[in-house]
This record gives C-alpha cells, sequence and structure tokens, in this order.
C-alpha cells in the first residue's frame, strides 16, 4: 500500500491565505470524497497534491518521497482538471481527439481501447473543438482521460459538476466497475454530495480551508444523530455533545450531534434518527451549534 | 431487490436486511448463489467495501457461506435461523412501536387486543 501525503500545507495567493496547515493522507486501494463548499479550497488542494500548483509551506510526499518536479511519483497520478473552452490567448481551439493525444503521450499507462469505448459511451465527436463543446461534454473528456489514464491514484476535480443525469449514474457506475476490478484509488471532489455519499469508502471534508473531518464514511455517520423533541428534553439528552446547527419551531427543538463514538441511547424523551452526509455536512457549515464541554 | 436504499440504517445492514429479505420470501433459495460484492456495488451504486461488509455479516450469521473462486450461497438451514433472530426482535422493533403509538392516541390494551383478533391480515 502507498500513501500520498500532504502535511502541513499553506497555500496563500498574495495576502489571502487558501489553506491553512492543512494534513492529509491518502492510502491507496480506496475511493475518497473530497467535498466542501465552492471556495473550500478542495481544487487549490488537489492541484497541489498532484504538484501542479506549488505549495507555500509544507510537503507532499508519496511513499515518503517528495513529489515536486519527481517524474516517477508523478506517474503514478493523474489529475484530470476541468478543461476551459477559452484560454488566455481565445477560444480553446484544440480538438478533442489532439487533447486526448495529449494525454496519451503524458500516462504511461494509458489504455486506448479503454478510452475509445468510453468516448462511445459518452457519445463524444472527437473531431470537435474543445471550445464547442458543451458542459457536459467537457465533464465527460476530463473523466474519459482520469479513467483511460489508468493512473494509480486518479483525481477527478467536479466531475460530474455539467453532467445530466443519465450521464451521472454512468459515471457512478464506471467508477465502480474500474475500481472492483483494479483497485486503483480514486479521489472525487464534488459538491453534489447525496448521490455520491455512498460510493465513497473515506471522506475528507474541507471548509475555508481547513480539513474539519478525513474518515471512514460508514464510521463517520455512525457518530451523528438528528436528535430531536422538546427543548428541555433534547436540551438534556444532548448536554455535553458537539452539537451542529440547532433549529427551534415552537417548543421543539433539532439539533445534529456530532460524538466521539456512537452513542447507546438518548433517553426515551427525544426522538433519534440517523443523518445523512449531505445533511451532517450542511449542519457544520451553518454551524451555530456550540463545542462539546 | 430494493429500488433505492434508505438513509434510516446503515447502508451494509440494509444490504443484509435485503439479502436475508429475499431469503425468506424465496426470492433466493438455500444452496443458491448470492449477488456478488461487485453486482451488489453496481446495482446500488456503493463502495464496493460497504457491499462486502454487509455480506460478511451474513456469513458470521451463518446465513451465507463462501465457496472459494465462486462465490457466496445461502446455507442450508439460513432461513430458519433468520425467523429464530427475527423473532427475538420482534418485540422491539414492532410490538414496542405499536404500543408506544397506541397509547398516544389512547387506545388501550383491550382495543388493541381485539384489533389484532378482528384483524383480517392475522
Amino acid at each position: 500500500m502507498s500513501i500520498l501525503a500532504g502535511k502541513n500545507i499553506v497555500k496563500k495567493y498574495g495576502k489571502e491565505t487558501v489553506l491553512k496547515n492543512v494534513s492529509v493522507e491518502i492510502e491507496t486501494g480506496k475511493i475518497y470524497g473530497l467535498i466542501g463548499r465552492n471556495g473550500a479550497g478542495k481544487t487549490t488542494l488537489l492541484s497541489i497534491l498532484t504538484a501542479q500548483n506549488p505549495a507555500t509551506e509544507g510537503e507532499i510526499t508519496l511513499d515518503g518521497k517528495p513529489v515536486w518536479e519527481n517524474e516517477e511519483s508523478l506517474s503514478h497520478i493523474c489529475y484530470s482538471r476541468e478543461i476551459s473552452p477559452v484560454t488566455m490567448f481565445g477560444p480553446n481551439t484544440l480538438k478533442v481527439k489532439e487533447y486526448l493525444a495529449t494525454a496519451k503521450a503524458f500516462y504511461r499507462n494509458w489504455d486506448e481501447a479503454y478510452a475509445k469505448e468510453l468516448i462511445k459511451l459518452f457519445n463524444i465527436d472527437i473531431k470537435k473543438r474543445i471550445s464547442k463543446l458543451s458542459k457536459g461534454m467537457l465533464s465527460a473528456v476530463t473523466i474519459i482521460v482520469a479513467l483511460a489514464s489508468k493512473a494509480d491514484i486518479t483525481i477527478l476535480d467536479e466531475p460530474v459538476a455539467g453532467l445530466d443525469v443519465v450521464a451521472r449514474e454512468q459515471f457512478y457506475k464506471l467508477i465502480i466497475e474500474e475500481y472492483s476490478e483494479t483497485g486503483r484509488t480514486f479521489i472525487i471532489s464534488t459538491h453534489i454530495i447525496e448521490e455520491a455519499a455512498s460510493l465513497f469508502e473515506r471522506v475528507i471534508i474541507i471548509d475555508n480551508g481547513e480539513i474539519k473531518f478525513q474518515e471512514n464514511t460508514e464510521e463517520f455517520l455512525a457518530k451523528a444523530y438528528r436528535v430531536s423533541g422538546d427543548t428541555d428534553a433534547v436540551d438534556k439528552a444532548t448536554e455535553g455533545f458537539k452539537i451542529y446547527h440547532p433549529e427551534s419551531l415552537g417548543r421543539n427543538k433539532v439539533v445534529t450531534v456530532l460524538a466521539d463514538k456512537p452513542v447507546e441511547n438518548f433517553g426515551e424523551d427525544v426522538q433519534v434518527e440517523p443523518v445523512s452526509l449531505q445533511n451532517l455536512f450542511y449542519a457544520m457549515c451553518v454551524n451555530e451549534g456550540r463545542e462539546a464541554v | 431487490m430494493l429500488d433505492n436504499l434508505g438513509e434510516d440504517k446503515s447502508i451494509y445492514l440494509q444490504i443484509g436486511e435485503m439479502i436475508e429479505d429475499e431469503i425468506l420470501r424465496g426470492i433466493l433459495n438455500e444452496e443458491e448463489q448470492v449477488p456478488s460484492t461487485t453486482e451488489l456495488s453496481k446495482f446500488y451504486k456503493i463502495n464496493p467495501a460497504t457491499a462486502a461488509k454487509g455480506i460478511n455479516i451474513l456469513v458470521d450469521k451463518e446465513v451465507l457461506y463462501k465457496k472459494r473462486g465462486i462465490g457466496m450461497f445461502v446455507q442450508t438451514g439460513a432461513k430458519s435461523r433468520i425467523i429464530e433472530e427475527r423473532k427475538k426482535n420482534f418485540y422491539d422493533t414492532f410490538v414496542k412501536k405499536i404500543i408506544t403509538e397506541a397509547k398516544l392516541i389512547g387506545i388501550d390494551k383491550q382495543e388493541l387486543k381485539k384489533m389484532i383478533d378482528d384483524s383480517k391480515e392475522a
């Protein structure tokens, strides 16, 4: 098993600090979900992990060796970036097949037959210019590059953002198929959480340039609860726990609890329900809660 | 097969329960092969590790067993083991809920018993 690790990463753009002392560990052979709001630092973190962007401070290593300008380490990593239909010099006039040829030259383990299969599946006209592609087509091309790269560690940044519901389902199935067959590592960033949550073995939550959690998804959710009932009863039952996003409706109160370990019982006076990853994430981000005492 | 997995329970538990339900309903018979981890994960779009966890729980409960190199099969006697376990949990999972709801709306024990006696379902 390999480990891609970022240690104490700080990234500043001018006076703005985009990543504040971030440390992450990516173990190979797992599917990771990187979730965070727009502007939370997802893309910056991914581009730094893959040495496409230098960190202001901190170190990125693959199996202990720095990845920066290290061709051997980087040959195991694919970061399929969002493709821009415009460049600094005007419309991106590159044809899809030229873009794919560049990727083919770049990735050592490129699987041409697989790429062709995916082009057909997503119905891409490779003679088209990048500037003429729809949002969905652009997303599909980045997915094709990511999958056909056959890189050990493959990073997809918001891969489903432009896709319609049919293509999104196809994408999730492709990832599971490829992962089941090869055990490649995937890191998928998204803010469309609900439909992708069950795909992630581990989840990394980033908010405002800081990593809030990195945990096994299932274990993480097993410690989260939505506790509701009479205000006094809820306050009593959740005393001492870390709570997020309390809401009141008349004498009723609802809070999201994130405990350190699964809780056997909150007592008979309150209603307890599980929380989905999306709702937990939401509760954390609108946080008006209190720290554990 | 469920159309969708819910959110009220861990996914691996739902996978396990769904397979148990199919054994109880006779959709899966004893000594019959169950869908593979990969098939389950593709169908439900879940991580294969999660699907495997659901299957493994049933192996621990002696509901399924592994034939090396072939896959998972329903054990002989699985159905009666599932029934036995569910009977044990029946009071906590179902009866308690009925009593709580009955109390809330003022149905007394007598009335509740009569409802069960008169029920056409039983």
